[in-house]
């Protein structure tokens, strides 16, 4: 009976989980100009979404960013996390509480925060306003390198260490060590956390919002101000597009990933950041 | 006897600008000077017409600018347009504080034209490139007390902040800013909207109580605020962008907005756009060529080509908003129904009653204390 | 002994590898929060500018009724979507830890709103709470809603969007424990007569709580600095502290106020995070 219950509660959930990513996905069809009524099956907005430059431009920016930002992350998150697992107490606490802090700070102080100093850093080094793309970028791989840093800390803290003895009692250097022994076994959670890494990139509003200069558009940007002037059935289209994007990268990582024994593990890690 | 309220409004300041415009111009050395017929704009006087960019960085308000202009003026000139909007002059101004360069056209209203010249902002108008607005310009728009001297802005329209409503869902019959806060805090309580703009709102509430649109005066302040804040809990939204299509689909069924939105409703619907009995404001809306711009050029070539009456008819047919031109140009390539619009072109008499928003920083800030406060509520 | 503390300290990875980390989060993290300090004590002059100083005057924020305001709905914002988040997710988290075959698959279906795109899940409620969506009109026709039923762009929206959006990072911690549980004690207890109930308080409830303090702590950390959700949905009407913050560097246009604010906010969220954590550890001791 108690089973019964929550089996239904827990159906509702599914439902309330999925109905607002299904109603984009159905009215990105809808052929009307006026979102919420239906005028007939239709495909057409989604060829003038991929036709607009104000979606694919900014569509490009994104990409760039997030793949930039996740490739940046995954080198010093790896390396924060390799470090870290050696470091005597005294000075890992104080390093585990700054990466801590990179998580939690919220956002919007974080961005703001941001969006002073690449200011005043243009104005010290007169080069006036440096906001773009790569303020963006940067500003992202703070919180993203930290997300890789846990996640690979802990699979690498959870894997043992006995290899990495070994081949270091061999002779070999860290780099060697690194490339033979660890990278191969760490690759998995590297992949989680420069996906991740990605994806939260890809989504950001907040940081991008404060941080990106004039004309440097992201998609979130773009969508957030296509909402500050009504829904339109193209930003639908454009919508309903990066969640299969999305849907499909994920299906794709959870292939890869079941492949590794670890995977429940990093399914319970990864998200509960 | 039209032009009565342009001089009542601005004194002779038009005068002094128009003088002091000629001397800028022929200090500037160019051959032509303002008296003279500006001839057309292949023979300015010698001086080679500068090239115009492959770019133009347009930052401007949301809808206000026909598609079909953009599809002529890259025609024309073998430019891109490329756009980004701002929903209020405020958040403009925080673009750029925020260190946003690399616009080559913004279109503010007169009196954030008067801040972002102060604080360093705008770039001169290069009025050689501009033979159309000389030749086509309104003398009454020439030397506005915003920019006396027509240093850094052209006017791009003008219009009135009133508010609009719908004939067949509100059945009285409001006119004054007093039956729009009573109608919207009774029976339309949670279908009114109102401007996210802070001149417009707590001026407008300012003048309801027997102010001026421009107090500065700390207890007339309050009394706004307490206005505002009795308003809020009824309002549907504070929106700038979207009250136009909210009062189309009677989602809303009156809002606080300007007068162009107000017309374009009322081709639509049956519905009212109305200037306050007790007034309001008064606006221009100019364009002016910001610090950091990459196509100057491409910028003088767009308010020069807007200046031309049929594309200007083409951009008023749009927005619904007064044209800066001279009447006569205007009559036969504008539709005569929207030439006598009273909505798109009000009558001296209700622009008398109107004025400018004009405020000091310190005014400003106790404005914004206020839209926190009405935020927060 | 030195063996075997290097042993338990791990493989030989130089401890230097840290340093690029440390020094990007030193120049685009910890400069901007310092900076942002600065301006916080700074001086706003005319329309937009300041002046740096040392002028105590923003922080008369802690104690103007307006601001304590806008802080204690914003706390009562995270209160509410944490205990909203944890009514909902814990019988999920409980029904796929015992009850579910395929534990991964639901647990996935879990994190995959998650990871799409967060604005778009937002905007989507925009589509779903417009009083012209054909359900809620059908539901007027039916008479299970009032013909004027409409919450879009009101606070209700807003507490429906966060549930929403923070739900995930509630349900998956508390898997996490759950999914550890040796569920024959449960159905001893249960088999002993004990009625449900007791045996889910007595024995259930307290191996789950550190994952209910975590996933509390996930959801409760990110609501004290809500920004979109109110933009949104609340149709930018009622702000909370984030809002605020955001306000000042848009049309109020004051910098060193907002940098006040953004550090009140984080100094806010330090004492509540404290207070958790303290409770965590009495948990630990005695629970």
């Amino acid at each position: 009976m108690g089973k019964r219950l929550l089996q239904a509660h827990s159906l509702l959930v599914y439902l309330f989980l999925y109905a607002p990513i299904a109603v984009v996905v159905i009215f990105a069809f809808n052929g009307g100009r006026q979102v919420l009524n239906w005028d007939g099956f239709s495909t057409k907005w989604f060829g003038e979404a991929l036709a607009d430059p104000t979606i694919t431009e900014p569509f490009k920016n994104s990409l760039l960013i997030a793949f930039g930002n996740a490739i940046l992350a995954c080198i010093l998150g790896t390396a924060l996390a390799l470090a870290l697992a050696r470091l005597r107490p005294w000075l890992r606490a104080p390093i585990d509480a700054l990466v801590y802090m990179t998580l939690v700070t919220p956002e919007i102080v974080f961005g703001i925060a941001a969006l002073m100093f690449f200011v005043q850093l243009g104005n010290w080094l007169s080069l006036g306003s440096i906001l773009g793309l790569w303020t963006i970028l940067l500003a992202h791989v703070v919180f993203n390198a930290s997300v890789v840093a846990l996640i690979v800390r802990a699979r690498f803290v959870g894997m043992g260490q006995s290899l990495e003895e070994a081949s270091f009692d061999l002779g070999a250097g860290p780099l060697s060590t690194f490339r033979q022994v660890t990278l191969p076994r760490l690759a998995p959670a590297i992949l989680a956390g420069g996906l991740l890494a990605f994806t939260f990139s890809f989504d950001d509003f907040i940081t991008s919002f404060f941080v990106s200069g004039a004309g440097t558009t992201t998609l979130p940007l773009r969508i957030f101000s296509s909402l500050r002037f009504g829904i339109s059935p193209i930003v639908n289209a454009a919508a309903a597009m990066i969640l299969a994007l999305t849907l499909l990268s994920i299906v794709a990582a959870y292939l890869v990933l079941r492949r590794t024994a670890q995977m429940r593990r990093e399914a319970t890690v990864i998200p509960g950041v | 006897m039209r032009d009565n309220y342009w001089e009542k409004r601005y004194d002779r300041k038009g005068f002094v600008a128009i003088s002091a415009m000629t001397a800028f111009l022929a200090a500037c050395g160019g051959s032509t000077t303002a008296e003279e017929e500006p001839a057309a704009p292949a023979t300015t006087g010698g001086t080679a017409k500068p090239e115009v960019e492959d770019t133009l960085f347009y930052y401007n308000w949301a809808a206000y600018v026909n598609d079909e202009t953009y599809k002529r003026f890259e025609e024309e000139f073998g430019a891109t347009v490329k756009k980004d909007f701002y929903a209020s002059n405020e958040d403009l101004l925080a673009k750029m504080q925020g260190g946003a360069r690399g616009y080559d056209l913004v279109v503010p209203t007169g009196y954030m034209i008067q801040i972002m010249a102060e604080e360093g902002f705008l770039t001169e108008i290069d009025w050689s490139q501009l033979p159309n607005v000389q030749e086509n310009i309104d003398p009454k728009f020439q030397g506005l007390p915003y920019d006396p001297d027509d240093k850094w802005s052209v006017p791009k329209d003008w219009g009135t902040t009133g508010f609009v409503y719908r004939t067949d869902l509100v059945k009285e019959k409001p006119t004054t800013w007093r039956e729009f806060f009573d109608l919207a805090k009774g029976p339309y309580s949670g279908k009114v909207t109102v401007l996210d703009g802070i001149p417009e709102l707590v001026g407008s509430t300012l003048v309801m109580l027997g102010y001026s649109f421009n107090s500065e005066d700390e207890g007339e302040l309050e009394e706004a605020k307490q206005e505002l804040l009795a308003l809020k809990p009824h309002l549907l939204a504070i929106t700038s962008t979207e009250y136009k299509q909210m009062v189309i689909d009677g989602k809303a069924v009156m809002a606080l907005g300007w007068n162009g939105d107000g017309a374009a409703v009322a081709a639509e619907k049956p519905a009212e756009y109305i200037v306050a009995e007790e007034g309001g404001e008064f606006w221009v809306d100019a364009y002016a060529i910001p610090t950091g711009n990459e196509h100057p050029n491409a910028a003088h070539a767009w308010i020069n080509f807007v200046y031309d009456p049929e594309i200007n008819a083409l951009e008023t047919s749009y927005t619904y908003y007064g044209s800066p031109l001279k009447r006569e140009l205007l009559d036969g390539v504008l539709d005569d129904e929207i030439l006598s619009n009273t909505d798109v072109f009000p009558e001296p008499d209700t622009v008398a009653n109107l004025e400018p928003n004009s405020v000091s920083p310190e005014g400003t800030e106790l404005r914004d204390r206020i839209w926190t406060e009405f935020k927060a509520a | 002994m030195r063996r075997r503390g290097a042993i338990r300290a791990g493989p030989r990875y130089p401890g230097w590898l840290a340093l690029p980390a440390l020094g990007y989060y030193g120049l685009f993290f910890l400069a901007p929060l310092v900076l942002m300090g600065a301006v916080a004590l700074s001086e706003r002059v005319g329309h937009i500018d300041f002046v740096y100083a040392l002028n105590f005057d923003n922080f008369k924020v802690l104690w103007d009724p307006l601001y304590g305001e806008i802080f204690l709905r914003t706390l009562r914002l995270a209160l509410f979507g944490t205990v909203a988040a944890l009514l909902v997710g814990f019988p999920l988290a409980y029904y796929i830890a015992r009850y579910a075959k395929r534990k991964t698959l639901l647990l996935l279906l879990v994190v995959v709103p998650f990871w799409t795109s967060f604005l778009i899940r937002t905007y989507s409620w925009l589509i779903i709470l417009d009083p012209d969506f054909p359900a809620l009109r059908a539901l007027k026709w039916m008479g299970v809603l009032a013909d004027d039923f409409s919450v879009l762009y009101t606070p209700t929206a807003v507490y429906i969007g966060v549930v929403y959006t923070y739900l995930p990072l509630m349900v998956l911690p508390i898997y996490a424990t759950l999914e550890r549980m040796d569920w024959s004690l449960v159905e001893a207890a249960e088999d002993l007569g004990d009625p449900p109930l007791r045996a889910f308080r007595r024995i259930t409830l307290p191996l789950a709580v550190p994952g209910v303090l975590a996933g509390s702590l996930l959801v409760f950390i990110p609501l004290m600095g809500e920004y979109l959700n109110p933009v949104i949905l609340g149709g930018d009407k009622t702000i909370y502290a984030g809002n605020l913050i955001g306000l000042q560097f848009g049309s109020s246009r004051n910098w060193p106020f907002g940098a006040t604010i953004a550090l009140v906010l984080i100094a806010l969220m330090t004492l509540a995070v404290l207070a958790f954590i303290r409770l965590a550890r009495r948990e630990e001791q005695y629970g």
